[in-house]
């Protein structure tokens, strides 16, 4: 399907001028609560963010290990739901027109608030692209269709069980970028193993014009550097969560240094991913 | 079971295989087209019925299919008494004995 080049699309047209990895790092909206949550979202950019996945929290977020469930489920504790989260979106938007934005999660939140309306809701607060895991391409007519067709990029994941019979199906109508599961199971279980990583993002590079991006046990910046030489980009997710979470206080509140040292780990990834 | 925002909220059920939110969508059909009446029972009668079950006919049922016992305790007592009765026990109580034992306070 055709459509209007997206932030993201723009994006990764310009980090391939640059020769460099894309860093995209991922919180999740409301954690640990609206308000630093809106900080550390504002600040992430100049860290050195060049996609920006904003995690919409879900109760029960299956293909997330710990770190991330932990982190939904402070966000939802703090009382976020999805109006707060595209309203957090649109504010983002009023400053930064450039940095893309992928909102991910899981359907039920969804299809509760409605397609037609998530979708429409979505693109005018300046969203750029979806993942939403547990949508597979055999329904891409619920979701993933009339999002290509509102000017949304689908972000599907491949992992390493993905086989070259499978492939096609993944690829069909993903856009923007193929997300590459680096390890089998959740988030942040595990450490991928480099030389896997570099054949399977091969293999998908072969199957798509698309850039293919790296995730799911990205904790270090060396790691970042290393993947970052055989994709187009690296997400870090468990690594910045977890960062949040260890810089709260006892009754589980944030404190000044939770910004602070959300950004300061995003400045060392991006430095490390810039060779730096 | 979910709130307004499609968020999962936590179920209740003294037996393990009932302890979910949801319901599977084979029997949300067969309600929906009438065949199949759904009737509740609390833990208490569940577990009443698992004792009875055990005592009187060295039986000892799951507590999910304990379920279905009470609701025959209750449907019974309605019915002629030369009526027939199908139950399908679905599953042993054996391993749900120290969920009954702390449920009636008693150690095992």
């Amino acid at each position: 399907m055709m459509t209007q080049p997206t932030r993201i699309d723009a994006r990764f047209a310009a980090l391939k001028t640059e020769k460099r990895p894309a860093l995209i790092t991922f919180v999740t909206a409301g954690d640990p609560d609206i308000e630093t949550s809106k900080a550390i979202l504002a600040g992430l950019a100049n860290a050195g963010a060049d996609v920006i996945e904003l995690g919409m929290p879900f109760s029960d977020p299956m293909a997330d290990g710990p770190a991330i469930q932990a982190s939904s489920q402070r966000a939802l504790k703090a009382g976020q739901t999805m109006v707060k989260t595209l309203q957090m979106v649109r504010d983002f938007r009023a400053k930064d027109d450039a940095t893309p934005i992928v909102l991910m999660g899981y359907y039920n939140p969804i299809y509760v608030y409605g397609n037609e309306r998530f979708i429409a809701d979505a693109k005018a607060a300046g969203v750029d692209g979806l993942i939403v895991v547990d949508v597979p391409p055999e329904a891409d007519e619920e979701l993933c269709l009339p999002a290509l067709q509102a000017g949304l990029n689908f972000i599907r994941l491949a992992t390493p069980t993905t086989d070259k019979h499978r492939l096609p199906a993944v690829l069909q109508n993903t856009s923007g970028f193929v997300y590459y599961v680096s390890i089998t199971g959740i988030t942040g279980a595990a450490a991928p193993v480099v030389n896997d990583v570099q054949k399977q993002v091969a293999a998908i590079k072969s199957a798509t014009p698309l850039p293919v991006v790296v995730g799911f046990g990205v904790r270090s910046g060396d790691q970042a550097r290393t993947l970052g030489q055989t994709a187009d980009g690296v997400v870090v997710g468990s690594a910045i969560v977890s960062r949040i979470e260890k810089s709260l206080g006892a009754k589980g509140e944030a404190t000044p240094r939770t910004t602070e040292d959300v950004l300061e780990l995003v400045k060392e990834l991006s430095s490390a991913i810039r060779g730096g | 079971m979910q709130d307004g925002d499609g968020q999962i909220l936590e179920g209740h059920s003294i037996s393990a295989g009932l302890d979910y939110p949801g319901v599977g969508p084979e029997h949300a059909w067969l309600k929906d087209i009438g065949r199949v009446t759904y009737v509740p029972a609390t833990d208490t009668e569940a577990l009443d019925a698992l004792r009875i079950c055990t005592q009187l006919e060295g039986i000892i049922p799951a507590l999910e299919s304990s379920h279905a016992l009470a609701y025959v305790m209750k449907l019974a007592p309605t019915l002629p008494k030369d009526n027939l009765l199908v139950v399908n026990i679905s599953g042993r109580g054996d391993k749900d004995l120290a969920t009954v034992a702390k449920h009636l306070g008693m150690k095992i």
